[in-house]
């Protein structure tokens, strides 16, 4: 029990494991608002093509993007495991990304996370802050939601 | 003290009391010898004071002061109301308007003491300073003669038993036991806070045992002008009392040293009988007195206001999550219809029950959407005060009519629309009204007319601002549409009157030949047209050289839930709002016509642009290219077109929901809405496609 209470006293957060083609990433789970599984998704004309398009999140319509399209990875059929994280912070407004499965929650000490240095060069490093090392020497990919969620010239 | 609580409040009612000035310094400069009027003035500048003092807003209570001082002297007959003091009072209330809007911004009044305004208000006082002090010695005296004419009312406190073991310990420790009535000013608008400031000065001193009525209807404000209390304390009576007293707007406290064993035997007694210093008979006059008072001013009250309804001040904002909760329940319902028919009918007593529900359903949107909805009064009152001062500034006579002030609209609507007619109306004075000698030479009365009517039209609100001057000079708006370089001169040759005057809406666009203050900044109409468009109005002109011109605008009685015909395209489904829609066609390939290589139908003489939806949706039709085309046709003013869809669904009522900043970058979608099934369908604006 000792050990336990130590361990809470560190700086501690906790991610919500996606995967996204072979890698996986990180959100942090203060952002995530809710998991959905895929579904009827609206699409909206003359909008940027990452815009999904709108669903209906018990009677609220919000938008859906595709991480995919946004980081510019190929886009993939939807399987069983095709999730859709509805995200919400102070600042942003409700926001659904899709994603190709949920994982897994992993909760990493401050000790655990790495910053990133920006590569200019793949267009995935721009969301991508930092690196953190889970125990069982999996890495993951901690995503910038804000950057993730950010207008793109298009 | 903590006052923010009372911070919305009054706000709110300083806003009310400068409207109401607003409106009797109007009619006062009409008719300056009407005594409701100038007593109705009064009365509010006095209740300003009393707020703003209460709040701690001490320049705000000083130009009231000043203000409430100058009508005391015309109430007195001491000083004539003339149309210097007029101009100065307006700018006070400028000037008040002012601070109150700094309060809204950060509760704070600011630092301008408007000294050249007060020093100007003293002037006015000066023309006739000896009057000025009977006056207020009078006002005095009766302030002090007052005091001594209280009733124990503290005695009628019926004490409870854990009450009673308190106040007897508490004596037997060698504290003192006050009884205590408190009066607070007849004018006082924050009771309760003045009640609050008084507890919290007792408590200073001792502690409060019990006090009529209970804190709770303290707090509540549900006592009249006093109450009472009993306390203990070791202090004398004499310096309780005092602090009382010097909490402003309290007319008066009177306490005694109560005997211990008082409590015990204590039966309510008549209020004549326990007078303290002063015989019976006079106490009853007193108490007359207010009756009296109070009874006057009902009847002044008749003349000028009508009976103020019982209402009750909401939060919009509740409102909003109250009109969302609706909005939900129509979505919900909506699914249960589309099940139930899913289902091949699940018999006749279900079905009932659904058309209950609906009936329930559309009942309750309509009562929320007629709670949301407040008279457009609110806005159009502040316009003959600035009619007056146009008249004033630009040198012309001008008198404006208005009708239909009471008609109601969507309270968010009409938190918009002010700035538009603001705009109109300073339009129609200064381009639409001809100078006086222009006015004689074409035999029109020298003062100009300008109008605004209100009424509601089927579910649209219509509102008219026009006058009787000028017209708008077609020809002079085309010459400088080419001089602008807005149209050619070629473009110029074929336009009809009404495309000339539309070129007014243009960005940029102003025909004023000189520029003043007022209005041909080259901001005008362009801004009002699209404040309109965004509450989902148009605006239209009507205008005859020589006579006048007329604005018409027509705005949805509601934003949020409306009629929509539901339609097809590409397997898609999107809403059509019902009041644009004009008729419904089912039109043969062959009828299909090209004029300058775009599509048109010639329909019942009229020819009708065709615009295929699928294309401006990116989406390929699902109708073969020799099928008939399914034609909506819809309106835009008298504009019409034909949006070509492939299928129709049929009628819904829809809850219009935003799309959030992400995607409204498509300006044919005006939103989205859930259908029965919990589909998503978009909303295509017919508005932005014409």
């Amino acid at each position: 029990m000792e050990e336990l209470r130590d361990k809470e006293a560190f700086d501690t957060a906790q991610y919500i494991v996606i995967r996204l083609g072979d890698e996986k990433y990180g959100i942090d789970i203060r952002y995530v608002d809710n998991i959905l599984r895929i579904q009827q998704i609206t699409r909206v004309p003359k909008v940027a093509a990452y815009f999904k398009g709108v669903i209906n999140l018990r009677g609220e319509v919000v938008p859906v993007m595709s991480v995919r399209v946004k980081m510019g990875l190929d886009e993939v059929e939807d399987t069983k495991d095709t999730r859709i994280i509805i995200l919400k912070a102070e600042g942003i407004e409700k926001i659904g990304i899709i994603v190709d499965e949920v994982k897994e929650v992993v909760t990493l000490e401050s000790t655990q996370v790495d910053r990133m240095a920006y590569d200019s060069k793949e267009e995935k490093s721009a969301f991508v802050t930092a690196v953190g090392k889970c125990s069982d020497d999996d890495l993951i990919s901690l995503l910038d939601i804000h950057a993730v969620l950010a207008e793109q010239g298009v | 003290m903590d006052v923010s609580q009372y911070l919305e409040i009054f706000i709110d009612e300083t806003k009310e009391h400068l409207q109401s000035l607003n409106t009797q310094i109007l009619e006062l400069e009409q008719d300056p010898e009407n005594e409701n009027t100038i007593n109705e003035i009064f009365r509010a500048a006095h209740s300003l004071k009393g707020m703003a003092g209460t709040m701690g807003y001490k320049r705000m209570q000083t130009l009231t002061h000043d203000m409430e001082n100058v009508f005391s002297e015309v109430r007195n007959g001491a000083i004539k109301v003339n149309s210097e003091m007029i101009d100065i009072l307006f700018q006070c209330l400028d000037a008040l308007d002012e601070y109150l809007t700094n309060i809204q911004q950060s509760a704070d009044e600011g630092t301008n003491e408007n000294e050249a305004l007060i020093k100007a208000l003293n002037e006015q006082m000066g023309a006739k300073g000896a009057a000025a002090k009977p006056a207020e010695k009078k006002e005095q005296s009766a302030a002090s003669e007052g005091a001594s004419d209280e009733a124990k009312k503290w005695l009628e406190i019926k004490l409870d038993d854990t009450q009673k073991s308190v106040i007897g310990k508490a004596a037997s420790q060698g504290q003192n036991v006050y009884g205590i009535n408190v009066v607070v000013h007849e004018t006082c608008l924050l009771k309760a806070a003045r009640a609050f400031l008084v507890f919290k000065a007792i408590e200073k001193y001792g502690e409060i045992i019990v006090s009529n009525p209970s804190a709770q209807d303290i707090e509540d404000e549900k006592f009249e002008l006093e109450f009472s209390l009993i306390i203990v304390s070791a202090s004398e009576l004499a310096p309780i009392l005092e602090a009382i007293k010097n909490v402003s707007e309290i007319d008066n406290a009177v306490g005694e040293k109560m005997d211990v064993s008082e409590y015990i035997t204590e039966e309510p007694k008549p209020q004549e009988t326990a007078v303290v210093e002063s015989s019976g008979q006079v106490a009853v006059a007193e108490q007359a007195k207010p009756e009296t008072a109070k009874a006057k001013e009902k009847k002044q009250g008749a003349v000028s206001k009508p009976v103020v309804n019982r209402t009750v001040r909401v939060d919009i904002e509740k409102l909003d999550v109250l009109m969302n909760l609706v909005s939900e329940l129509i979505i919900a319902k909506n699914s249960l219809v589309s099940a139930s028919g899913a289902e091949g009918g699940m018999g006749t007593a279900f079905n009932e029950q659904i058309e209950y529900l609906e009936s329930v359903t559309t009942n309750l949107h309509e009562s929320v959407m007629k709670v949301r909805m407040v008279p457009i009064e609110s806005v159009v009152n502040k316009f003959p005060r600035m009619i007056r001062d146009l008249s004033k500034k630009l040198d012309k006579k001008m008198e404006l009519y208005m009708t239909g002030e009471e008609t109601e609209l969507d309270r968010t609507v009409v938190d918009e629309i002010g700035d538009p007619l603001m705009h109109l109306l300073r339009n129609s004075a200064d381009h639409g009204l001809e100078s006086a000698e222009i006015r004689r030479q074409r035999g029109k009365s020298e003062t100009g007319s300008i109008f605004l009517n209100a009424y509601q039209d089927g579910n649209n609100v219509v509102i008219e601002v026009g006058d009787d001057g000028n017209g708008i000079d077609t020809e002079a708006v085309k010459l400088k549409a080419i001089e602008r370089g807005v149209i050619t001169p070629e473009q110029a040759e074929n336009m009809t009157e009404k495309d000339i005057v539309d070129l007014l809406f243009n960005a940029g666009f102003s025909t004023a030949k000189v520029v003043s203050d007022v209005s041909g900044r080259g901001v005008g109409l362009d801004v009002v047209k699209s404040k309109i468009e965004s509450l989902s109005g148009e605006v239209e002109v009507k205008t005859k050289l020589g006579e006048g011109s007329t604005f018409i605008i027509r705005l949805p009685l509601t934003l949020a839930i409306i009629q929509a015909l539901m339609v097809v395209v590409g397997g898609e489904k999107y809403a059509i709002s019902l009041g644009s829609i004009q008729t419904l066609e089912d039109v043969p390939v062959s009828d299909i016509k090209l004029v300058q290589s775009k599509e048109v139908i010639n329909l019942r003489e009229n020819v009708i642009p065709l615009i295929r939806i699928n294309e401006m949706l990116d989406i390929d039709s699902s109708k073969g290219p020799d099928e008939n085309l399914m034609v909506v046709i819809v309106k835009k003013g008298d504009k019409l077109a034909g949006l070509v869809v492939d299928d129709l669904i049929g009628q819904q009522e829809i809850v219009i929901k935003s799309l959030g900043k992400y995607i409204n970058k498509c300006k044919i979608i005006s939103g989205a809405t859930i259908l029965g099934d919990g589909e998503v369908a978009l909303i295509l604006d017919t508005n932005a496609m014409l």
